[in-house]
C-alpha cells in the first residue's frame, strides 16, 4: 500500500491558482477589499507547506478540528488534511481520480468522500508527504478511522487524539491530557519544543478572531444580505486553517469592513434579492460556483449557516491555553452536530430563522455524513412547526455523480415555488 | 437436530412480544434496552432489571420509519433498531442505554430520546477509543455516573455484593458460550456457526439465569452427541453486527464450515470474562468492557487484527468472509488494512457489502460459493 511514485504533489497548482485569484480580485471597490486578501492568505498557507517540504522543515498533517494552534506554537507547519486535499483536488479538477484510487485500495463508497479522497490523494502522491500524521475522533467515525490507513500509506508516524463525546469536567481533563501527550509526540518527532507564551498569544488573538466572526454573523442579518453563497468556505477557512493567526484577523477585519460598507449602502450580494434561505450543514462545495450563479439568477440570498457561524458567548483564557483549546473544541459552531443532539440547536435554528428573516431552509445532507443525516428529521419537524418551507437535498460534498447540478437546481426550484405559494 | 437449541429459537422467534418480557414486566422488573457491547449489562442486572439488547429485526425488511427518521445513509442496523423501537414502543422497554460507539448508534439514541423516551430511563455513556490508563479512568467514571443515575431511577442502591453476584452469573454465561464455541475447533464440529448465532442472540434477549440453564443443557447435549458436521473449507466471519442466522446458514449450505467469527453479536459479546481477583467490581467491569475483543471503532487497530489472526490459527481457518453493513464506517475503514494483514499470513478474504438482516441469498451466495471453491482448490 505504498504511494505511487510517478507523481509529484499538486499543491503547487493550488498555490498558483490562489495567486491568480488574488490578482484577479484586486479592487478599489469598498465592498470587495477582502476578496483578494482571502486568496493571498490562502496561497500563503499552502505555500508554507510547499516550502516546508522543499526546505525539509517539519510539516504535520492533521484532521479537522484538531487544534493547529499547537503546531503553530511549536513552529511546525500544519497541513489541514481535509481542506488541503480537497482544495487541491477542486483546483486541479482531480476529484474523481482521488475517489477512484480510494476505491481501488478497497474503501467502500459509503465512507465519507472527504476522507476517501484523502486516502486516494496520499496513495497517488498527490499531496506533500508529512513528517507525521495526527488525527482525532473530532468530528466523526471517519476522522477517527482515517489516520491509521494514512499512516500506512505515508509510512509516517502518527498520533491519535481521543476527544470525548461530551463536555463534562472529567472529559475536558481527559482531552487536555490527550493534548499534552500530543505535544510530547510532536516534540519527539520534530525536535521542536512547545512555546507556551506563543500559544497564549494565539489564544488571545483567537478571542479577537471569534469576536470578529460574531460581528460578521451579526452584519449578515441585513436586508438585502451582503454575503454571497460562494464565500461560505471563507468563513470556515479562517478558523480551520489559521486559528489565532494574524492573517486571519487581517482577513476578517477586511471582510467586516466590506460588509459594513455594503449594509450601510444597502447593497446586496445578489442583484435582486427575492428569497432568503438558511443553510443547514455544508452546501456542495464543489458546486459553489454553480450555486452562486443560480442564486444570482433567481434572486436567492443564502443568509446564514447557523451551525458554521454561531460561536456562542464564551471567552477563552490566554493564561490557560490548553484548557482554552479544550473549551474551543466545544465552542465550534459545528459542535451542535457532535455529542448528543441538543434541543438548543433547534431553538438556535428557530431563532436564526426569525432574526435573519428566512423564507425557507435547506438542509444539505451530505451522503457520507451520518451525524448530519440523523438530525434532518428534527429540523424538518421544527420548521414545519414554524411554518417555514424546508428542503433536504441529498448530495455528496465532493462527488458530483451522486447528485448532479441539474438535480440540485430542480430541487431548489421546487423550494422556491413552495415559498412563492406560501407567500 | 439439537433439541435444546429449539428453546433458544423460540426466544428469538417470538422476541420482543413474548412471555419472557411480559413475565419480567408482570414481576415488576424494569426491562432496559442496551445498544452496544461496550455497555455493562451486569449493572442493569444488579439493579434488578432485565437487560435486553436492541438489535432490530433479524431479517432484512422494509424500514419505513427507520428510513424516514435516520435516512438511508445511516446503517440499516441503526434504522432497524429504530424501527423496532417505534413498532413496539414503550410496551417493549422501560428505558435505553446508549454509548458513543459510532455515529449511527449516537443518532439512534438521539432519535429515541427525541420521539420515544418520554418519562422512561435514558442514559448515554462516553466510550473512549483508546486502551490507555487514562481511558480506563474516564470510562470507569462514566460507569460510576451510570450506576448513580440508575440507582436514582430505580430508587435503590446497587451494592458491591449485588454487582459481584451479577458478574459471576454473567461470567458463567460467558464460560458456557466459550466452551460451546470451542467445540468448533474440531475438524467435525458438533454445532454449526448458524446455530451459534441463534444461541448468542437469545443470550441477550432473556434472563441470564434461564439462559445459563438452557446453555448448560445444550453443552451436555453437544458433549454426548455423535453429531459431526463437515465442510470442504473452514471459514471465519468478521465485520459488522450480524443476527440473521440464515446468512450463516446460506454459507454453510455451500458445503463450508463457519468455525469462527469476531462479531459483536457473537464472539465479542462473550469473549472475555470480568476478572475480579480483589479488584472492586465497578473497576473490574470498566476494565473488561474497554479491553474486550475490540470493535473496529478502537485505536490502534492492531488489537483487533491480532485477535482475528489468533482465532484464524486456533480454529484452523482457510478463509475469511468480511461482511460490512453499508454505511458501517469503522469496519469499512479497517477493511483494506485487514486484507493486507491477512495476505501476509496467506489467508484470503471475501469482502461483502450487505444490508443488516441479509439472508445471504442470491448474488452473495454465488460469491461465497466461488470463494469456497477457490479455497478448496488452494488446499489441494
Amino acid at each position: 500500500m505504498t504511494p505511487d511514485q510517478n507523481h509529484n504533489h499538486k499543491m503547487g497548482t493550488l498555490v498558483k491558482s490562489c495567486r491568480i485569484l488574488e490578482r484577479m480580485n484586486r479592487s478599489d471597490d469598498q465592498s470587495r477589499k477582502s476578496y483578494s486578501l482571502y486568496f493571498r492568505i490562502l496561497g500563503d498557507y499552502f505555500q508554507r507547506i510547499c516550502t516546508a517540504v522543499e526546505q525539509n522543515k517539519p510539516m504535520v498533517l492533521h484532521t479537522v478540528f484538531l487544534p493547529p494552534e499547537i503546531m503553530y506554537a511549536m513552529d511546525i507547519v500544519p497541513m489541514h488534511a481535509e481542506m488541503s486535499t480537497w482544495m487541491t483536488a477542486i483546483f486541479s479538477r482531480e476529484n474523481q481520480s482521488l475517489l477512484d484510487k480510494a476505491a481501488e485500495i478497497g474503501l467502500a463508497t459509503e465512507v465519507c468522500s472527504a476522507h476517501r479522497g484523502l486516502v486516494g490523494a496520499f496513495a497517488l502522491n498527490f499531496m506533500p508527504r508529512p513528517n507525521a500524521i495526527i488525527w482525532s475522533s473530532l468530528m466523526c467515525d471517519n476522522t477517527a478511522k482515517s489516520g491509521e490507513l494514512l499512516m500506512e500509506i505515508n509510512r509516517s508516524p502518527g498520533f491519535f487524539v481521543d476527544h470525548p463525546f461530551s463536555n463534562t469536567d472529567d472529559e475536558a481533563s481527559y482531552f487536555i491530557d490527550e493534548m499534552k501527550d500530543l505535544i510530547g509526540f510532536l516534540e519527539e518527532h520534530t525536535g521542536h519544543r512547545m512555546n507556551w507564551e506563543k500559544l497564549s498569544q494565539m489564544i488571545e488573538r483567537l478571542n479577537h478572531q471569534i469576536d470578529l466572526a460574531r460581528e460578521i454573523t451579526e452584519l449578515r442579518k441585513s436586508v438585502p444580505s451582503p454575503f454571497p453563497m460562494q464565500r461560505f468556505l471563507e468563513m470556515l477557512m479562517h478558523y480551520y486553517l489559521l486559528p489565532g493567526q494574524p492573517d486571519a484577523i487581517q482577513y476578517l477585519e477586511a471582510l467586516r469592513d466590506d460588509l459594513r460598507y455594503m449594509t450601510a449602502n444597502r447593497k446586496g450580494a445578489v442583484t435582486n434579492e427575492k428569497y432568503r434561505l438558511m443553510s443547514l450543514f455544508v452546501p456542495p462545495v464543489s458546486n459553489l460556483v454553480f450555486l452562486n450563479k443560480f442564486f444570482e439568477e433567481r434572486g436567492v440570498a443564502s443568509v446564514i449557516e447557523p451551525f458554521f457561524n454561531f460561536w456562542g458567548e464564551e471567552k477563552l483564557d490566554p493564561n490557560k491555553p490548553l484548557e482554552s483549546l479544550a473549551q474551543k473544541s466545544h465552542l465550534f459552531p459545528e459542535m451542535s452536530f457532535y455529542g448528543l443532539f441538543q434541543r438548543k440547536s433547534l431553538e438556535d435554528a428557530r431563532k436564526a430563522a426569525k432574526e435573519y428573516k428566512v423564507d425557507g431552509t435547506v438542509f444539505y445532507s451530505h451522503l457520507g455524513c451520518r451525524q448530519a443525516a440523523g438530525t434532518v428529521k428534527f429540523f424538518q419537524d421544527t420548521f414545519a412547526e414554524e411554518d417555514i418551507p424546508f428542503l433536504a437535498i441529498d448530495f455528496d460534498l465532493l462527488d458530483p455523480t451522486v447528485a448532479s447540478e441539474s438535480e440540485i437546481k430542480q430541487k431548489l426550484e421546487q423550494l422556491l415555488e413552495v415559498i412563492d405559494d406560501h407567500r | 437436530m439439537l433439541k435444546t437449541l429449539e428453546r433458544f429459537r423460540e426466544v428469538n422467534n417470538t422476541f420482543p412480544d413474548n412471555e419472557i418480557l411480559r413475565g419480567a414486566k408482570s414481576q415488576g422488573k424494569k426491562v432496559i434496552g442496551w445498544l452496544c457491547t461496550y455497555l455493562p449489562e451486569e449493572l442493569l442486572h444488579a439493579g434488578g432489571c432485565l437487560p435486553i439488547r436492541i438489535t432490530g429485526y433479524q431479517q432484512e425488511r422494509e424500514l419505513t420509519t427507520g428510513d424516514a427518521y435516520l435516512r438511508i445513509n445511516t446503517c440499516s442496523f441503526s434504522r432497524s433498531c429504530l424501527q423496532i423501537l417505534f413498532d413496539y414502543g414503550n410496551n417493549f422497554i422501560d428505558g435505553l442505554v446508549g454509548g458513543s460507539t459510532c455515529d449511527g448508534a449516537r443518532r439512534l439514541f438521539d432519535q429515541w430520546s427525541m420521539y420515544l423516551k418520554d418519562s422512561s430511563f435514558g442514559h448515554f455513556i462516553t466510550i473512549p477509543r483508546k486502551y490507555t490508563e487514562r481511558s480506563h479512568q474516564l470510562y470507569y467514571k462514566q460507569i460510576v455516573n451510570f450506576k448513580e443515575h440508575l440507582e436514582e431511577y430505580l430508587g435503590k442502591q446497587i451494592t458491591d455484593e449485588d454487582l459481584v453476584k451479577s458478574i459471576h452469573l454473567y461470567n458463567e454465561s460467558r464460560e458456557l458460550l466459550r466452551k460451546i464455541y470451542q467445540l468448533r475447533k474440531s475438524d467435525n464440529p458438533a454445532i454449526a456457526g448458524s446455530e451459534l448465532v441463534e444461541l448468542s442472540l437469545a443470550g441477550f434477549r432473556m434472563p441470564k439465569e434461564l439462559f445459563n440453564e438452557y446453555a448448560r443443557n445444550l453443552l451436555a447435549e453437544l458433549e454426548t452427541s455423535n453429531r459431526k458436521l463437515s465442510g470442504r473449507v473452514r471459514l471465519m466471519l468478521v465485520g459488522s453486527i450480524l443476527t440473521n442466522s440464515q446468512f450463516v446458514r446460506s454459507i454453510e449450505e455451500v458445503d463450508a464450515l463457519v468455525v469462527a467469527d469476531e462479531l459483536c453479536s457473537t464472539t465479542r459479546y462473550w469473549s472475555d470474562p470480568v476478572v475480579l481477583d480483589g479488584t472492586p467490581p465497578l473497576q473490574a467491569l470498566a476494565k473488561r468492557y474497554l479491553n474486550n475483543f475490540p470493535c473496529a471503532r478502537m485505536v490502534p487497530l492492531d488489537e483487533r487484527f491480532d485477535r482475528i489472526i489468533q482465532y484464524i490459527k486456533e480454529f484452523k481457518v482457510d478463509g475469511v468472509i468480511s461482511q460490512t453493513i453499508r454505511y458501517c464506517v469503522p469496519y469499512a475503514h479497517d477493511l483494506p488494512l485487514l486484507i493486507e494483514r491477512l495476505k501476509e499470513i496467506n489467508v484470503p478474504v471475501l469482502s461483502l457489502d450487505v444490508e443488516y438482516g441479509s439472508s445471504g441469498s442470491g448474488q452473495i451466495r454465488t460469491r461465497v460459493q466461488a470463494f469456497a471453491e477457490m479455497l478448496e482448490g488452494k488446499k489441494k
